[in-house]
């Protein structure tokens, strides 16, 4: 049938040696090798020409040396990539409800089945935090799972409860109607504009100071809440432009104020971190960026200087990039090559896509990078990382072969 | 790195300000003599030169290689930490225009010409991306488009760009708005039909005695001159059809908006088909086998053409590939996704095939040759579908795609390899003339650092804000300018 590809996606050029023996797709107590021109690690000095060994899941060892003749040698192995800011189909249905829903788990409805996880997985990125839409202005908890394995979020999940999730900006209040005239429908409850916005988050972190203090004035969600303000459960908040950039720093250091000094603030989507990037140093914020715009114009009127990564590294900010629901052929992989384009050595985007953004929903004693010890995620590439002509030719999830480039590679002969 | 060319002028000294983007009158001169020592020349003929030299006299490359004699007056450019490359060549662009399309089907007498807007942004952005010449056609919405013109993003005015004037007829078997395959199918048809109808119409009235350009002539009051004198029309050429007769009917007699189409059907013009789906393919074939111009078709086709693969290289005809390089459907009983890549089955199906950019600014054409390497083209193959096939699809392969004698001046000079995303183009020379420079590029340097231009204010250039919907709502604008 003519369905069948001719020319299925992966290529064989990369392997210098097509395998004659055994088929390790299993996470079996079998060791796994594999060796690559470059190991990227994450953790320290790429090793020049040397393997990676897995069995059970984990990573065993990561040594020098030359593969055997029937070794499997690719140009280059990374970590499993993160992206912390997916938008994978099945996250779209909104919440109407109310506009701050701190006590939501996406967690209970994500839709595993749905084929972008595949298109994630096979594009480098093992591990995703889902987070609800931010049509709300809380909309919900995220969940950092990975992009493949059992068809269960329990089995799948790093972090059930991984960060709190919600939104500054227009998008909260947008399609909203003023409460003023005849009340067409139920939207005209939600706020209109970005200050209506501000002060539901404003309004959401006062009562759930005023619920600790009397339990009487506990709410659906104050105590997610609270968790949030003790520094427990990171708040990433998605802000496009500067003066949302600002308020979120603003309620933090609010927060600060008022004896809640802990929050772990994530800043989504940030395309104008680069115009206050001190701000950003002086609050802790960690950063997100969105997808590198051709022209430099984002969402929310917010302008992406490309050189925005090169800034916030020099500063030392918490770096991370994401695709942001980009098209499929803008993935994460290409994104870190624009922001090499933009002034960030490979090492240092690939840090951005991999354990910094671990760190900043603390993952990063699983997943993240290459170490002894941690969760067999791996990429192998076809050539260097994160340059427009090299691609994604295996993706090792969990230390099972979630993108084979041997069966690929027979698949298009 | 130096971005700053050291300039040295043999002899005397003449200074260059021949900056496209400066303030100022555009450069007069279309043609240029320059001499450039780049550290690397990549001909792109197989052949790679350390430290080379490229001479460029008159708009034409005359010498290039190590030891290249630099005459007198011929200024010496030294950008000896760059590396030179020809520029990249787009098959076909429905950009740089007032509109991609107009509203009636059958439109073959229309010319983009009177469309491009020299000061268009998409031409900027051209040189920015190391696009040198583009095949300007009109977008796929139409039965019979209109006239192409190949140009060079360099001048201000459409004669000042001209590099092939009436390159080519747009055609399109792909259904335009409101329209089904099969109407779009008659439609094309039947604009030859139409076509052949007029022409045995014209004759018949010649041989009915009714001249009646003479006699408008002296209805006017004026004796007919040489040219409005009967028989002295040609005979129709071409090799599927033919109407008898027509040496009896003066050629400037004719309909001019039926001139185009015969033109085209006597083989003398080049045309491009568009295809959007793999049985509109067979169509388009027959089409133009029907009417006698196979030989000189390009189809300009859409990601799930490469169905339509064989039938393709059965044709023999080159193919412009949509900038979607991976097709992507869903298995009707499983649901799983199936991905192709296209090029790849072109190249393993012989068929000639050209890269077409997505626009300018993203996924230019240095852009798509990079995807094409890293789905597993070797790299020759997919630079070339950048430069010399869609030079040979425009009939230009003696004057642009590679780096040799006798080729236009149109050097790209890039910081490091073409397709590594870390490099960048410094300059470019379009026939030996200065057009770009990155390091007076304002607008680069806005996006690369934010660096606001002197004399505007960022909320000037800040759109409304809008919501995400909205946003997604013109996502697809850019592509979508050419359906």
């Amino acid at each position: 049938m003519m369905l069948q590809p001719l020319w299925s996606v992966a290529l064989l050029s990369v392997l210098a040696a097509p395998p004659q023996t055994q088929p390790s797709s299993s996470a079996g107590s079998t060791p796994t090798t594999v060796f690559a021109d470059v190991v990227y690690t994450a953790a320290g000095e790429p090793l020049r020409g040397g393997s990676v060994t897995f069995s059970g899941g984990k990573i065993l060892a990561i040594a020098p040396g030359a593969p055997p003749a029937d070794g499997l040698r690719v140009s280059a192995i990374t970590p499993g990539m993160i992206d912390l800011s997916a938008r994978i189909a099945g996250m779209y249905t909104v919440e109407q409800e109310k506009e701050v829903q701190p006590g939501l788990r996406l967690a209970d409805a994500l839709d595993l089945f749905d084929p972008a996880w595949k298109r994630h997985l096979e594009s480098g990125v093992t591990t995703v935090l889902a987070s609800p839409p931010d049509w709300n202005v809380v909309g919900g908890i995220a969940v950092a799972l990975k992009t493949g394995g059992p068809p269960s979020v329990r089995e799948r999940a790093l972090e059930i409860e991984a960060a709190l999730r919600g939104s500054m900006g227009t998008q909260p209040s947008s399609g909203n109607s003023p409460a003023f005239g005849r009340p067409r429908d139920f939207f005209a409850r939600r706020p209109t504009t970005r200050m209506g916005v501000e002060w539901e988050w404003r309004k959401a972190c006062y009562d759930a100071l005023a619920a600790q203090k009397d339990p009487a004035r506990a709410f659906d969600g104050s105590e997610v809440l609270l968790r949030v303000l003790d520094g427990k459960l990171p708040v990433i908040v998605q802000a496009w432009a500067t003066q949302d950039i600002r308020t979120a720093i603003f309620l933090k250091e609010e927060m600060a104020a008022q004896g809640k000094p802990g929050m772990r603030l994530i800043l989504d989507a940030a395309a104008e971190a680069w115009r206050e990037p001190e701000l950003l140093v002086r609050s802790g914020a960690s950063v997100v960026l969105p997808p590198f715009p051709a022209g430099g114009r984002t969402n929310d009127g917010a302008f992406m200087a490309w050189c925005v990564g090169r800034k916030l590294r020099d500063l030392g900010v918490p770096l991370a990039l994401s695709s942001h629901g980009a098209r499929s052929d803008a993935t994460l992989d290409v994104q870190a090559a624009y922001a090499r384009r933009g002034g960030l050595s490979l090492e240092e985007a690939l840090e951005a896509v991999t354990i910094a953004p671990a760190r900043m929903i603390g993952i990063q004693d699983r997943v993240g990078s290459i170490e002894v010890g941690k969760h067999a995620d791996l990429v192998l590439w076809s050539g260097e990382p994160f340059e427009l002509s090299s691609r994604v030719v295996g993706v090792i999830l969990n230390g099972e072969w979630a993108l084979d480039p041997r069966a690929s590679a027979k698949a298009s002969q | 790195m130096d971005r700053s060319l050291l300039r040295t002028m043999n002899g005397t000294a003449l200074a260059l300000g021949l900056t496209l983007f400066a303030a100022g009158p555009a450069p007069a001169a279309q043609s240029g003599n320059v001499a450039i020592r780049a550290g690397k020349i990549i001909t792109n003929t197989g052949e790679v030169i350390e430290d080379g030299t490229i001479l460029v006299e008159n708009g034409r490359i005359t010498a290039i290689g190590k030891d290249v004699k630099v005459p007198l007056l011929v200024e010496v450019v030294d950008a000896r930490k760059l590396v030179a490359f020809p520029g990249w060549v787009e098959a076909i662009s429905n950009r740089g225009m007032d509109r991609a399309n107009e509203n009636i089907d059958v439109a073959a007498f229309l010319d983009v010409r009177d469309s491009i807007d020299p000061v268009n942004f998409y031409f900027e952005d051209a040189l920015r991306a190391g696009v040198t010449t583009i095949n300007v056609q009109q977008g796929s919405d139409c039965v019979i488009g209109g006239m192409g013109h190949v140009v060079k993003p360099l001048g201000m005015t459409v004669e000042a760009m001209s590099v092939v004037p009436r390159a080519g007829l747009v055609l399109s078997a792909a259904p335009r708005r409101g329209k089904s395959q099969a109407t779009q199918a008659q439609a094309l048809r039947r604009a030859f039909g139409d076509l052949r109808r007029y022409l045995e119409g014209i004759v018949q009235e010649k041989r009915d005695g009714k001249d009646l350009a003479r006699r408008e002539a002296l209805y006017q009051g004026r004796e007919p001159s040489e040219g409005e004198q009967p028989d002295k029309g040609v005979a129709m050429k071409g090799t599927a059809w033919k109407v008898q007769g027509m040496e009896l009917v003066p050629r400037w007699e004719l309909d001019e908006k039926q001139v185009p189409l015969l033109r085209m059907v006597e083989g003398d013009t080049p045309a491009f088909v568009y295809c959007s789906s793999p049985s509109e393919v067979s169509i388009a074939i027959e089409v133009a086998r029907d009417n006698g111009f196979l030989q000189r078709t390009t189809f300009v086709v859409d990601a799930p053409c490469w169905k339509a693969a064989d039938e393709l290289a059965a044709a023999g005809r080159p193919v412009i590939l949509d900038s979607n390089l991976v097709h992507v459907e869903n298995h009707p009983v499983t649901g799983e996704e199936v991905r192709t890549f296209v090029p790849g089955v072109f190249h393993e199906k012989k068929v000639q095939f050209a890269l077409r950019s997505q626009n300018a600014s993203t996924q230019s054409l240095w852009y798509q040759a990079a995807r094409c390497v890293a789905y597993g083209l070797d790299r020759q193959t997919a630079i070339d579908a950048a430069t010399k096939v869609p030079a040979k699809i425009l009939g230009l392969e003696q004057r642009v795609g590679t780096l040799e004698p006798g080729r236009d001046g149109n050097v790209l000079l890039y910081s490091g390899d073409p397709l590594s995303v870390t490099s960048f183009v410094e300059h470019v020379f379009i026939e030996g003339v200065h057009a770009y420079d990155r390091s007076k590029d304002v607008r680069i340097k806005h996006l690369q650092t934010g660096a606001q231009p002197e004399n505007t204010s960022a909320s000037e250039a800040r759109p409304e804000d809008r919501t995400e919907a909205e946003k997604q709502g013109d996502e697809g604008e850019e592509e979508e300018k050419d359906g």
